[in-house]
């Protein structure tokens, strides 16, 4: 291991400087509240699947409505928020000078949750767009732009001042994700929203969106950490490292091109659905390379290291799924159906969540200069999120599997096909139960540190438990 | 591991301090000084995966890709030829004129075609029907107005005008077509109306009042 530098490396306490302790763990406490909230929307859409009279009366809480509640919530508040944060804090440290412009980075964050706020009041009084994963009010939107933009100026400081000249996976994939979601968001909206395209395109610009929230934001975001926390935790180099800058331009460049994936069958040019299953398999590559790089992973013990472990094998499967999913036959098969909330379940709970489980795991402490006050309900978390997702993921993909099966034969009447699936969504429903419990446990633990180290003397332990390290 | 580390895992394994991390992987993609600047190679067995994703994606981008025609929407089909839209846009006068009958003609005259004494007469069994085409296209192109003796009956009522510019702006062909239907219906004509024959008319005549039982009876 090289430790002949320059400069003497600083100490990991001080790096980030205090002046960003606040904004950052702000960024991530409210992420957090994004993501209890998203579980209790999530938990409301269960149950409407197999008893379509709860809360039906109630018109804020619809079945449509609520399901792009927790989505929005989800995605944007919890997933969005704790991602750049956390990739703004790794940069931050990466580039080894405390962390500039973080007052941009606190009036980005607070303005972001302000419009998830507003948005989620706005979708529930039905100002919601009709698209997925965009359906935040037009009015709130380009505050999202500029608010993410400026969140992402202070990692994108912290990259350009770095004080070695070479760059890290984390650093590639990090500035991708802050850079590239104001550019998406800004298209998308623009040509879905404020000039709207016409027919077929709108549909083909909708999935593009999609493909690039999954593949341009929140998997750089969730690589970058997965890329920091697996080299810091193992202590060795990724291994077949030389082949990661591929992976990740591979990921970049063609990434989106999978889009179609979304319109097999739908009333597009054939030459659209055939694009998604030549870009996906080129993304296999990318897949491959993620897996052969982060394979240590899948040696760590410890509780951030089982949320690692699970989240990269998540990805990793995520990745052969989708492929799958991708060919007409199958997806003939499994569009339209739980199976596709399944996989979206995978990616957004399994992938993305775990990894940033283990991120704030790892990275809290190192702000509040202390560890997690309950180690206790630490792994009651994680393990509670695991059994949550394994066991709405297969009930949900078990559901979609045979209601694909049943939908294909005309003489199958819709509410036999509805009663068939019931005993699935209930699994699932109790799967949103354990993960909002667990979820529960994460807030309690995040609050009840952030206390603690207030109560006790917080600065001065920071530095000197950080220093010692 | 400890239940220390459990707590706190932030601090990572001893010595991998973030400044060290980067060295030790940027001396993997063979950025250090003294190789002024080559790449390394990907592996090999790497480099074999990658073509091996390259060769299917692209032969089965190939076989599916629809020609990459707009128009081709599945992924086994052939770009249409050239001029086969206007074969296939042929539409049968009798079922496109019943459509337009129906949504035009039927509140007054009936969908039977009996009419509502005393202000709508019948087309079936009307003199008027099995008569001259020229005088029904110019009723349709341009109304009529004033009373009309229809199987001895007066009726007393205004036809609005249907064609084009009028408040129904019918092109040429669906008026062709709903005379067509029409007179096949309830005067057994097989000739159809062209739709020629109404556009040259209404070329001629333009924009105009509607006609009366007097003008008609002056045409052939």
């Amino acid at each position: 291991m090289i430790t002949s530098t320059i400069q003497p490396p600083p100490s990991d306490g001080d790096m980030v400087g205090l002046h960003a302790r606040g904004p950052l763990l702000t960024a991530f406490g409210l992420a957090i509240g994004w993501l209890v909230a998203s579980g209790v929307f999530s938990l409301i859409a269960a149950i409407q699947l197999h008893s379509a009279a709860f809360l039906a009366d109630c018109e804020y809480l619809t079945h449509g409505r609520v399901r792009a509640l927790a989505e929005t919530s989800f995605v944007y508040g919890w997933a969005g928020g704790a991602g750049i944060s956390a990739v703004v804090l790794i940069l931050s440290r990466l580039g080894g000078n405390p962390l500039r412009a973080a007052n941009w980075f606190g009036a980005g964050s607070v303005f972001w949750n302000l419009g998830i706020a507003a948005g989620l009041v706005g979708i529930a009084t039905g100002d919601m767009t009709s698209f997925s994963l965009l359906q935040l009010p037009r009015y709130v939107q380009p505050l999202m732009v500029f608010a993410s933009a400026a969140m992402g100026i202070a990692g994108l400081l912290a990259w350009s001042g770095r004080r070695r000249d070479g760059t890290f996976a984390s650093h590639w994939y990090g500035v991708a994700g802050l850079v590239l979601l104001p550019w998406a968001l800004t298209a998308a909206q623009v040509s879905l929203l404020w000039f709207p395209m016409r027919g077929v395109l709108q549909a083909v610009a909708a999935a593009w969106y999609t493909e690039a929230v999954i593949f341009l934001w929140l998997t750089p975001l969730s690589l970058a950490c997965a890329c920091y926390l697996a080299a810091k935790l193992v202590g060795r180099a990724l291994p077949s490292y030389e082949a990661a800058p591929l992976a990740f331009w591979m990921l970049i460049v063609v990434g989106t091109w999978s889009a179609g994936r979304h319109l097999v069958g739908g009333p597009v040019p054939a030459w659209i659905p055939t694009m998604a299953v030549f870009s996906f398999s080129m993304l296999l590559y990318h897949f491959a390379v993620v897996g052969l790089n982060l394979r240590p992973v899948f040696g760590l013990s410890g509780s951030v290291g089982s949320a690692l472990k699970f989240g990269v094998g998540s990805y990793l499967l995520y990745g052969a799924v989708a492929f799958l999913a991708c060919f007409r036959g199958i997806a003939l098969r499994t569009q339209f159906t739980h199976f596709a909330s399944a996989t979206e379940q995978l990616f957004l709970y399994g992938s993305v969540s775990m990894i940033l489980f283990a991120a704030l795991y790892f990275l809290v402490p190192q702000l509040l200069g202390r560890g997690w006050s309950s180690p206790a309900l630490m792994s009651g978390h994680l393990a509670g999120a695991t059994i949550g997702v394994v066991l709405s993921v297969v009930a949900l993909g078990w559901a979609g599997i045979s209601q694909g099966a049943v939908m294909l034969e005309p003489k199958t009447g819709f509410g036999e096909i509805a009663s068939g699936v019931r005993p699935y969504l209930l699994v699932n429903t109790g799967a949103q139960l354990v993960l909002l419990a667990s979820n529960l446990l994460l807030a309690v633990n995040f609050l009840r540190s952030l206390c603690s180290c207030c109560q006790g003397s917080g600065v001065s332990t920071a530095l000197s438990e950080g220093s010692a390290s | 591991m400890s239940s220390n580390m459990d707590s706190n895992p932030g601090r990572g394994v001893a010595g991998a301090s973030d400044d060290s991390l980067q060295a030790e992987h940027e001396k993997l993609l063979g950025k250090q000084p003294d190789e002024k600047g080559h790449y390394r190679l990907l592996p090999l067995n790497l480099l074999f995966l990658l073509s091996a994703f390259i060769m299917f994606s692209g032969t089965y981008l190939g076989r599916f890709s629809g020609y990459f025609h707009p128009k081709v929407y599945n992924e086994y089909g052939l770009p249409p030829k050239p001029g086969a839209d206007s074969a296939a846009a042929a539409v049968d006068p009798i079922a496109l004129g019943k459509n337009v009958y129906a949504q035009v003609c039927a509140a007054c005259h009936q969908p039977n075609g009996a009419g509502l004494p005393p202000a709508f007469p019948p087309l079936a069994g009307s003199e008027w029907v099995s008569g001259s085409e020229d005088r029904l296209i110019r009723i349709l192109l341009h109304g009529l107005q004033g009373p009309i003796k229809v199987n001895g009956v007066d009726y007393v009522g205004v036809m609005p005008a249907v064609g084009p510019g009028s408040g129904y702006n019918l092109n040429p062909e669906k008026v062709a077509a709903a005379l067509t239907y029409i007179r096949k219906e309830w005067a057994g004509i097989d000739t159809p109306v062209s739709a020629a024959k109404v556009a040259e008319i209404r070329g001629k005549d333009g924009t105009r009042q509607p006609v009366t039982v007097a003008e008609l009876e002056k045409l052939p």
